[in-house]
């Protein structure tokens, strides 16, 4: 049985749907640009990549406000029992942000990630089970090598997997705290690259089994997952980049392929410098040669829980259209990065499977292969 | 199956086995007693939340308990919303009360619904899958059956569940031995504090 993604859809900073994103992609341009949201705060940048045309009704979050246009569509369409799995890391923080500006302290019961969860049902008239799950920058990611393990379990027959995360005044200064943002738009795996750009988004994806009826004219396989701790540091990736290196190698083992069936990665490339070195190592440790990489966050900005379902339904595209998008922001690229990635659309040749991989604080890491479908 | 569960709370903490007498002691009173139930040295213990410590202590017994070794694949799964949300509140208001242009980074990281896993997989070297997970209805056994999944496809040797608020964990050992060897069942109780009460009333010593 294959698990496969029977439709998804996503919102970013280049606008609202993947059409939007996979266009953006391919002009070359980034959205991200300075705003005034935060002024005076004295963060470290004042750059961010925010939805367009987001309104939000009355106190509704960011999150809750994306999530509501996106997931609309599928109001009263999906089976009623369809198991949710709801990934993100600070979901509506600003419930928080305001029972402190405000000395509510009741407000911050309303961040709490289960009444997200619960909205969500209530918005898609769903009854089933509902799991919040998070694992920091791979969240989404993860969610899908979890939706995708109930199946092959049977535990369901279809999952839908919802993501989000906005930006908001507690996620930015904590990142400049960190030193962590760059002064200019994030450039992955550039030689000069300096730090991540903070964005926001939102997706969502219906995996099935692919005996499913859900899944007719299907394109894109879950083939293979594998999740790790690096196990050494909170903020920090492993030096030799170990963890990222076992879940590559999970993954593949898995899917039941090698180094060669890989065509292109999607790889996480927040513009970090050590976060970048890091994948890269790893890419290295398991690849027999180098593949085309794209990392997405020179545009959308690092959407943290979201990053890795939207990564994912690009290379799905990527996988069934035989391109890879360019990797926008990169100028010049990383010696480590030099061969891998481009700052223009790579057509494939070889290959049978995509690679995506993310990691996040608390030295978490997921690596998913997705297969294309093969001709009858 | 379910090997055994540990629980660690502000008077005691200790160990359930399926085929042993069970494990009980004080809890640990300060950092350095916390060191000394580790029996490794564990970085930035002073920095830790509550729950943090608790949930360490929680998993290190259960390792214990059931003697698995840093050889095996070990992950770690999670519920619980109070520690994280504790934490979301201490960090804004400390970064408003300080002018609102820079917060405490020792603070932010403690914001992520993972950053306990994090502390507990470095302290404790387990490099599995850390997720964590919250099932809407029923939080503890939806981790149980995540966590034989997590098993069934090969992505661990082992888990520990942890089920936490801010001063109470349960961690349950689970393996995918077959059903010949000793398990016990899944302990009762609706929320970790009165889980770890239960628990503490079945090994306290008559």
């Amino acid at each position: 049985m294959n698990v496969v993604i029977a439709a998804g859809d996503v919102a970013s900073a280049y606008g609202w749907g993947l059409d939007a994103l996979w266009t953006g992609l391919f002009s070359g341009k980034t959205p991200i640009c300075s705003t005034s949201r935060f002024v005076d705060r004295g963060f470290v940048s004042d750059l961010m990549a925010l939805v367009p045309d987001l309104q939000t009704d009355g106190d509704e979050s960011r999150s809750m406000a994306m999530l509501r246009r996106l997931l609309s569509p599928l109001a009263g369409k999906l089976d009623p029992l369809t198991p949710l799995i709801l990934a993100t890391t600070v979901g509506e923080i600003e419930y928080v942000e305001r029972s402190v500006l405000n000395d509510a302290r009741e407000l911050a019961e309303s961040a709490r990630p289960l009444v997200l969860l619960e909205k969500i049902k209530h918005l898609l008239a769903l009854r089933g089970p509902a799991l919040f799950l998070s694992s920091a920058c791979a969240s989404s990611s993860a969610t899908l090598t979890r939706a995708a393990s109930m199946i092959h379990h049977e535990q369901a027959q279809s999952v839908l997997v919802v993501t989000c995360d906005a930006v908001s005044e507690f996620v930015y200064s904590g990142f400049s705290t960190l030193l962590s943002l760059c002064d200019g738009p994030a450039r992955p795996f550039d030689a000069a690259r300096s730090g991540l750009t903070l964005g926001e988004g939102a997706a969502w994806a219906l995996l099935a089994s692919d005996q499913s009826p859900l899944t007719k004219g299907w394109k894109t396989a879950i083939a293979g997952w594998g999740n790790t701790t690096d196990a050494v540091h909170m903020t920090a990736p492993h030096r030799q980049a170990s963890g990222l290196t076992r879940a590559i190698t999970k993954a593949c083992a898995m899917a039941n392929c090698t180094p060669q069936d890989i065509a292109f990665i999607a790889a996480h490339g927040t513009a970090t410098v050590f976060s970048d070195a890091m994948e890269l190592l790893a890419l290295r440790a398991t690849m027999d040669r180098p593949k085309p990489i794209f990392s997405i966050k020179g545009g959308t900005g690092h959407t943290l829980a979201a990053a890795g379902l939207m990564q994912i339904l690009v290379a799905a595209r990527a996988l069934s259209l035989g391109v890879v998008p360019p990797t926008v922001g990169l100028c010049a690229a990383d010696p480590a990065a030099a061969g891998w990635v481009h700052t223009m659309p790579i057509e494939l040749t070889t290959g049978r499977a995509a690679l995506s991989t993310n990691s996040g604080f608390g030295g978490v890491n997921t690596a998913v292969i997705l297969s294309g479908r093969q001709p009858a | 199956m379910i090997r055994a569960v540990a629980w660690c709370r502000a008077e005691d903490c200790g160990a359930v086995l399926a085929d042993r007498p069970p494990v009980f002691q004080a809890a640990p009173r300060n950092h350095a007693e916390t060191i000394a139930l580790i029996q490794r040295p564990v970085k930035y213990i002073g920095r830790m939340t509550d729950e943090c410590r608790v949930c360490l202590c929680a998993a290190h017994l259960a390792l214990r308990a059931v003697e698995w070794n840093d050889a095996r694949e070990i992950g770690l799964l999670a519920a619980g919303d109070a520690g994280f949300l504790q934490a979301n509140q201490n960090y804004f208001r400390d970064y408003v009360a300080n002018g609102r242009s820079m917060g405490r980074g020792n603070l932010f990281i403690y914001t992520l619904p993972t950053s306990t896993l994090g502390e507990v997989a470095i302290a404790l070297n387990l490099t599995g899958p850390a997720m964590h997970l919250h099932d809407d209805t029923q939080p503890l056994a939806a981790l149980v059956q995540h966590a034989d999944q997590f098993i069934a496809d090969g992505e661990a040797d082992g888990m520990l569940v942890l089920w936490s608020d801010l001063h109470a964990a349960v961690c349950l050992a689970i393996d995918g031995a077959g059903a010949q060897s000793s398990a016990i069942q899944m302990p009762k109780g609706s929320t970790p504090k009165q889980m770890a009460h239960d628990l503490a009333a079945m090994a306290r010593p008559a």
